[in-house]
């Protein structure tokens, strides 16, 4: 018994590698799970972590955030390589976030499941190149581009005109002279030279959300030989009092022209607009190189356009687009530069814009860059500098010097390069430099700092020197009886020299004196004074240092006059 | 505990002024731009709601709540620059709405090609001031690898995308109703509302 039950847990035991259920030890999740994700391409790679390979399969779902389901991945079940396209999925939208789990199956056992972290389509998604076609002429190359992915494409539904295209061309001799230009849909690559190969690889690219797409692949083309006719160029248009004027040049004379025009926008929607050019009226079967046609003929808006000579059999190519906004005024006014002295042998530069402007109140729709020209009054070097701002200073300058500024306005973009006339000059003399206004601030506070110290100084010195030299000859008022006929002497100078005062006796004998003070009178003091005379008693100056000697007569009394003072 | 509220009003103050003066050194160069820009998109609104007389009233039972995303403004305060993205997104998607071949002579052509144009040109406006920052700020190639790989800032990202799904509501509804005269009008109503909408935020921007 003991023993059958030893054998089969021995059996058990040995054999339960065998009864486990599948999905243990054997089969594991995939890894390093990527999706990538090109137009309306979708694609998921993984690495197999399971070290043979045989006989395994991968499969993949995906849920849709908000939903409860996983379902099955189209073109990822049962797959045996490591990577899948599963572009045939419906989703209902790009722009929501949907979640994959993909794992590793091998018979009935399968591996636990991998979830990738959720992710929105949209933003994964990485812009394809887009398709060239080109077409050549002798000085111009056409160029037809479709926008990435199909027409049907489900990414960049919302997005077939917001992609700008990025070209870059280059001569197939010199891959140095490289040119890059931002295009339309349909667009044309001028100031090329006849019977040349060019090479170029476009990109497409969208602003928001940023994103940059492949290049396409290196197509090349060569230029065909010369026309007969050239195309007119420089082609100018202005503003005059309620028309437009249309110039051109053009080598030949005997001409006609024809000029055309298309709507601006048309041109960043792909697809072919050659069927959308109209005449400008005024301007068909013209003989000179400018047409004048009523400005009601383009309402508020932008505009190419461009124009073409033929005499008769043979017609020119058509020119370069010429890009037109109403709102802009062609002409470019001369700004109104105002300049002030400041602080510190500067100078501050003002510009603003001409105060006259024509019927439109903008006149500027491209920021303008202003070219100041910057000298002193007397010397002729000059120094010029580009600034975009309208208030900006000179630093630095000499003091009590004169300088002289003038401006004028400049538009540089692809389109054209535009400049204004310069503005009159200005010229304003810096003020007096900043060291001799320092030292005067500093001068100035710190005579505000120093004079109450210097006011109290004087004081106590005088207060001192008082003390010293001319003391009060106002005793103290309690030794007022005592000392009011003599004057107090000061205990500094008394020590050096005897006092002495003459003194005359003036009657004797109970005579009521009237003693005569100096100072200032005080009423008690005379009382008593009078009455201390009636006294036999001494009335005498105690203090020895006054000097003045009585007589040994105590009795008497002597109406002492000061002689001295 | 007392002495915190303290240095917290201490050090607020002084950031409040760094603040102030960092947005004025900030602020992008465009200004010009900006008040063309605002008086363009104002123009727009009225073009928009001049493409009828008036809305059909049959079409009201078919009307639908798009959800404009109003909320793009919380997540953060908004530098002006999101902003002007946002209305570059704006700009962009009602072009292409209004550039399709499909009107069945909805509306008066005269009138629908002034709408495009006056698109077109807040685009142009807006492409200027965007392109400019571009150039001041990034390098090319910054530009190409940012742009390949996933956004990184995510504040941006998030209000582009709910743009865009604002839009693609606006894009099925459209496709759903077969590009009907009663559809276009609803979208022309749901477009001037976002117009005003945006009109507002940057109204408010300027008065920063």
């Amino acid at each position: 018994m003991l023993a059958f039950l030893g054998a089969t847990t021995l059996m058990l035991v040995a054999g339960a590698p065998w009864v486990l259920p599948a999905g243990g030890t054997d089969l594991r999740s995939p890894e390093n799970v990527t999706v990538s994700i090109t137009d309306d391409n979708f694609t998921l790679k993984w690495d197999s972590s399971s070290e043979s390979v045989r006989n395994v399969t991968f499969s993949a779902d995906y849920q849709i955030t908000g939903m409860d389901n996983w379902i099955k991945l189209p073109g990822c079940q049962y797959i045996t390589s490591t990577e899948c396209n599963f572009s045939s999925v419906k989703l209902k939208s790009v722009y929501e976030k949907i979640k994959l789990r993909i794992r590793a199956e091998k018979g009935n056992s399968t591996s636990p499941w991998f979830e990738v972290d959720p992710f929105i389509p949209f933003q994964e998604a990485q812009i394809g190149p887009p398709d060239v076609h080109l077409e050549a002429e002798d000085k111009a190359i056409k160029i037809s581009l479709s926008p990435p992915g199909t027409k049907k494409s489900v990414m960049w539904a919302m997005d077939s005109s917001s992609f700008v295209y990025s070209l870059v061309i280059w001569k197939n001799s010199s891959r140095l002279e490289e040119r890059t230009k931002t295009v339309y849909p349909r667009d044309k690559i001028h100031k090329l030279s006849p019977e040349t190969t060019y090479c170029l690889k476009v990109k497409a690219r969208l602003r928001s959300p940023r994103k940059d797409g492949f290049y396409s692949p290196v197509y090349c083309i060569k230029t065909t030989a010369k026309h007969q006719l050239p195309s007119p160029e420089n082609v100018e248009i202005n503003a005059e009092n309620q028309v437009y004027v249309l110039k051109w040049n053009y080598t030949y004379e005997n001409m006609t022209f024809q000029a055309q025009w298309l709507h601006a926008f048309l041109k960043k929607i792909p697809g072919d607009h050659s069927d959308k050019w109209k005449q400008i009226p005024n301007c068909e079967n013209v003989r000179t190189p400018r047409c004048v046609f009523p400005q009601s003929v383009f309402p508020k808006g932008i505009y190419f356009i461009r124009v073409q000579a033929s005499n008769g059999n043979n017609a020119s190519l058509w020119s370069e687009e010429k890009k037109f906004n109403t709102e802009m005024q062609t002409i470019l006014l001369p700004p109104v530069v105002n300049m002030r002295p400041i602080n510190n042998a500067s100078l501050r530069v003002c510009i603003s814009a001409p105060t006259e402007s024509e019927n439109n109140s903008v006149n500027q729709l491209y920021p303008l860059i202003y070219e100041v020209i910057f000298r002193e009054n007397t010397s002729n070097t000059e120094r010029k500098v580009l600034e975009k701002r309208t208030d900006f200073t000179f630093p630095n300058l000499k003091p009590l010097t004169v300088y002289c500024v003038k401006a004028r306005a400049l538009i540089e973009n692809d389109k054209w390069n535009k400049s204004s006339v310069f503005s009159d000059t200005v010229c304003e003399k810096t003020k007096p430099g900043s060291t001799s206004k320092a030292s005067l601030i500093a001068g100035i506070c710190a005579a505000v700092l120093f004079i109450p110290v210097v006011i109290y100084g004087v004081k106590f010195l005088w207060q001192c020197i008082s003390y010293v030299f001319f003391p009060s000859s106002k005793p103290p008022s309690t030794l007022d009886e005592c000392f009011s006929e003599q004057p107090l002497k000061n205990l500094l100078l008394s020590t050096s020299e005897e006092q002495t005062e003459r003194c005359f006796i003036i009657e004797n004998t109970n005579s009521v004196t009237i003693m005569e003070e100096n100072d200032q009178i005080d009423e008690d003091h005379r009382k008593y004074s009078s009455q201390t005379s009636r006294d036999s008693g001494v009335y005498s100056n105690e203090d020895e240092n006054s000097g003045c000697k009585i007589g040994e007569d105590e009795s008497q009394l002597a109406g002492v006059f000061k002689l001295d003072s | 505990m007392r002495a915190k509220p303290d240095v917290i009003r201490k050090c607020l103050w002084p950031a409040c002024l760094v603040g102030l003066f960092v947005t004025g050194l900030v602020s992008p160069d465009c200004n010009l731009l900006n008040t063309h820009l605002s008086r363009v998109s104002w123009q727009n609104l009225r073009l928009l709601s001049r493409m009828s007389s008036s809305f059909p009233v049959e079409c009201l039972r078919e009307s639908k709540a798009f959800e404009l995303p109003q909320e793009i403004l919380s997540y953060t305060r908004p530098l002006k620059r999101d902003i002007q993205e946002a209305f570059y997104e704006m700009s962009i998607q009602a072009f292409n709405i209004f550039t399709r071949d499909t009107f069945r002579s909805t509306w008066e052509e005269k009138l629908l090609r002034q709408v495009q144009m006056g698109l077109d040109q807040q685009l142009q406006f807006l492409e200027q001031c965007l392109h400019e920052e571009e150039e001041e700020n990034e390098d090319v190639e910054d530009m190409e690898e940012a742009g390949r790989k996933r956004s990184g800032a995510a504040v941006p990202a998030l209000r582009s995308l709910e743009l865009r799904r604002y839009f693609n509501r606006i894009d099925k509804f459209l496709k759903d109703k077969e590009h009907s005269r009663c559809a276009w009008e609803i979208v022309r109503v749901e477009i001037r509302r976002c117009f005003y909408f945006f009109q507002k935020l940057t109204a408010l921007l300027r008065r920063k």
